[in-house]
């Protein structure tokens, strides 16, 4: 106890006054819908803006809000301005957890978009009581099927190909395209990695070497990335003659840490080298030091058009407004999926009329979504029963330039579920980008 | 009448400001519980501080390191062993109390900078021991799930009320414990080992007996506290029990006073405020990525150094020099 009556008294006093503070600085009470008022709308992000996976993601919420202030200068969303409040979780978990509370307490957006990140984005689910507080979590930035249970996570919209999909995708090409080659499969040990286990099991494809898992942030450590390479050798040891197949299943640092560790071991060109649409942005790559020549030829998956692709309707007007609107970035495949996702957020809210409210918007994507014009080379997969959106990929393969062309100089789009659904080949053909890339859809 | 003694007095005062955090948790929005609830937890925290700091003189910076071993231990009752989450706090302030027993028999001999160093090795690589065993579950950690509210409150009792009033509870109760403790023949013995180690030895008391037992029960009192934490993060990993998590919670108890309890509420309140106050500080003035997250690091060392030059005894002793002075 305080013996003395004026510490006693000024610690009272002190006390009393921060905690006045703190309670007069409450927010004046919400409208009915939160973040909605006739002006604005207040959507949030939680993705890494700092850190290892920042690099590559850093740029999604300024590629977002980018496009959305270009919707802004153009009428915006029946007259209502798009604001995107972006917070950096450094890809933690932890983190993820606190920003995202913090979006929903004292941010009080309406909705989430493009969330990021498997671990980071299920802890704050959790964390943020999205589902009890009927947030709705759209066009995710990740690719967990796990994410698609509406008993789990009732407000999620999808809009990445599941990984269990892509691994799908990358069996059947490597059974068509390097058939009775060696493979090995290197996944990051978590659900992200393992969702493409359970894929590449779906699809009966056998590896030849047990998987190589490794835990978020292992290769940060000197070394490890050459201890990689060397067991590869030892496969070519073992199989004398032939050019395994290796599969990266994971972050584009992993990816470019393992290439150049091949790179400074002479071997690059013995392997040819799959990396996953998560790892595969070529400009990242090139930014973190590999080599052109290690980078040509190296396999990838995606589901939209090469964000060097200028003859592409979709990636122009988005190029004109990067250049308009987020001045100093250079355009690559990231702020295409980042703008892609804007559109399709534009046009939910949209579809979900004038009287805007988080009920609305989740139903609007439901019953509309399907429809909604993206990007995308693959349908979108949402109805009343399913929050998936892309689901398939086509195959491609990286020059020295680091641009991506289809593997064997023709499109291929392939479509499939994440369970044992057969890889099919699909004859989607999307829609018509609307004018100058303002959806007037409702 | 009954006679009101000291001890009934502190539990009548602990039992109405208990009965005002229940009111005022039904005035105020989910951001003031959510917020409240992370300033009791650090409030224990820095308890644990105080009595081991403030009264048993051994400086420690490890309280991290016992926070998250509390929050593992409790991490894992509930989630791998199935336990109903109050067994979790409990088996949470119980083990880090093991652990601080054995801690303490290890660095007994040890004191000042030398016990400090020591601490500061734990802050510093404890943590990352969850990296090395998969049941620890790496940077993804171990879920803390105390469910929602019992059906019973009602289907609008919020999940951050019920968070406050398990944090709140489990604070009032171990504080109101310690200060029991620190009132009693024990704080005495704390006090006389704290300020003259010879001299208590030379009276009877078995200093490294009671150092130990400082430790153990420092280090429980950071377990829940820790155990807590992961409640409102929904889980424990590494990267929530950093070592600039020790040093918060340190200015924490150097700035309000570390020789006595009455501040510690006030302890956590500026321990919640700011990460706040950088955040408007850096929207007013913006700043680079760099700023912003170095900003509320920064504001803790200035507030330490600040704290200790001016006021090391807590901000009580600038009044009364003032009083003097009249």
């Amino acid at each position: 106890m305080i013996r003395n009556k004026s510490m006693r008294r000024a610690s009272l006093v002190s006390s009393i006054v921060v905690t006045g503070a703190m309670l007069l600085s409450t927010l004046p009470a919400q409208a009915a819908t939160p973040g909605v008022t006739a002006t604005e709308i207040k959507l949030g992000i939680s993705s890494p803006l700092t850190g290892s996976a920042g690099l590559s993601y850093g740029k999604v919420p300024g590629a977002m809000k980018a496009y959305f202030n270009y919707i802004n200068a153009n009428g915006g969303v029946y007259g209502r301005k798009i604001t995107l409040i972006s917070r950096d979780d450094k890809y933690l978990p932890v983190r993820a957890a606190t920003e995202t509370t913090n979006l929903i307490l004292k941010d009080n957006v309406f909705a989430l978009v493009g969330a990021l990140g498997t671990a980071t984005h299920a802890k704050a689910y959790k964390a943020a009581a999205l589902a009890a507080n009927n947030v709705p979590d759209l066009f995710i930035n990740t690719g967990f099927s796990g994410f698609t249970d509406q008993v789990k996570y009732p407000t999620t919209f999808m809009v990445l190909p599941t990984y269990a999909m892509e691994a799908k995708v990358i069996a059947k090409a490597i059974k068509d395209n390097f058939p009775g080659q060696p493979s090995v499969l290197i996944a990051q040990d978590d659900e992200f990695g393992t969702d493409g286990v359970a894929g590449f099991t779906a699809a009966g494809h056998k590896f030849s070497v047990p998987n190589v898992l490794y835990p978020q942030g292992y290769f940060s450590t000197p070394g490890r990335d050459a201890a990689v390479i060397t067991s590869l050798r030892g496969l070519l040891a073992a199989a004398p003659g032939s050019k395994p197949v290796i599969v990266l299943f994971g972050t584009t640092d992993v990816t470019a840490a393992l290439l150049k560790a091949a790179t400074a071991a002479g071997v690059e060109k013995s392997f040819t080298w799959y990396a996953g649409s998560v790892g595969a942005d070529a400009n990242t790559l090139l930014a973190l030091g590999v080599k052109s020549t290690t980078i040509d030829g190296v396999v990838s998956a995606s589901f939209m058009p090469d964000a060097k692709d200028l003859t592409d309707p979709y990636v122009k007007q988005f190029v004109d407004i990067n250049t308009k609107y987020n001045k100093g970035i250079t355009f690559d495949n990231y702020v295409l999926a980042a703008m892609n996702s804007a559109m399709l957020t534009v046009q939910a809210l949209r579809a979900a009329g004038k009287d805007l409210t988080r009920e609305g918007v989740m139903t609007a994507i439901e019953t509309k979504g399907a429809k909604f014009a993206s990007a995308g080379l693959v349908p979108l997969g949402y109805s009343a029963t399913s929050r998936i959106g892309y689901n398939g990929y086509w195959v491609s393969q990286l020059n020295a330039k680091g641009e991506g062309k289809p593997f064997g100089g023709k499109l291929v789009i392939y479509t499939t579920d994440s369970g044992a659904g057969a890889v099919e080949v699909s004859t989607f053909v999307r829609p018509t980008m609307p004018k100058n890339g303002i959806p007037t859809n409702s | 009448m009954l006679k009101l003694t000291p001890s009934k007095k502190r539990l009548l005062l602990f039992i109405i400001f208990g009965w005002i955090l229940l009111v005022l948790s039904n005035q105020v929005g989910d951001l003031k519980l959510y917020q409240g609830s992370f300033v009791a937890t650090y409030a224990l925290a820095i308890t644990s501080i105080i009595l081991l700091t403030g009264y048993s003189g051994q400086l420690s910076l490890g309280q991290s390191a016992l926070m998250a071993v509390g929050a593992y231990a409790g991490a894992l009752t509930i989630f791998n062993a199935g336990f109903h989450p109050v067994i979790g706090l409990l088996v949470a302030a119980l083990v880090a109390g093991v652990f601080g027993l054995l801690l303490g028999l290890i660095v007994a001999r040890l004191s000042g900078p030398y016990l400090a160093g020591t601490t500061l090795a734990l802050a510093v690589s404890l943590p990352t021991l969850a990296n090395q065993f998969p049941i620890l579950g790496a940077e993804e950690g171990v879920a803390f799930d105390v469910g929602s509210a019992p059906a019973r409150f009602g289907e609008d009792f919020s999940q951050y009320k019920w968070y406050f009033w398990i944090a709140s509870l489990a604070a009032l109760i171990m504080v109101w414990f310690i200060a029991n403790l620190l009132t009693s023949r024990y704080g005495r013995t704390y006090k006389a080992l704290r300020d003259n180690p010879v001299a208590a030895e030379l009276s009877g008391i078995n200093v490294g007996q009671v150092k130990v037992g400082a430790f153990a029960i420092s280090s429980g009192v950071a377990g829940l506290s820790g155990a807590l934490l992961a409640i409102l993060i929904s889980g424990v990993s590494p990267s929530a029990f950093p070592l600039s998590l020790s040093f918060s919670l340190l200015t924490g108890a150097v700035v309000t006073g570390v020789y006595s309890l009455k501040g510690v509420i006030l302890g956590g309140l500026v321990l919640v405020a700011i990460p706040e106050i950088a955040d408007s500080l850096v929207s007013r003035i913006g700043g680079s990525e760099g700023f912003t997250t170095s900003l509320p690091g920064f504001l803790v060392s200035a507030l330490l150094i600040l704290a200790v030059v001016f006021a090391p005894n807590g901000p009580g002793s600038l009044i009364k020099r003032k009083h003097h002075k009249k």
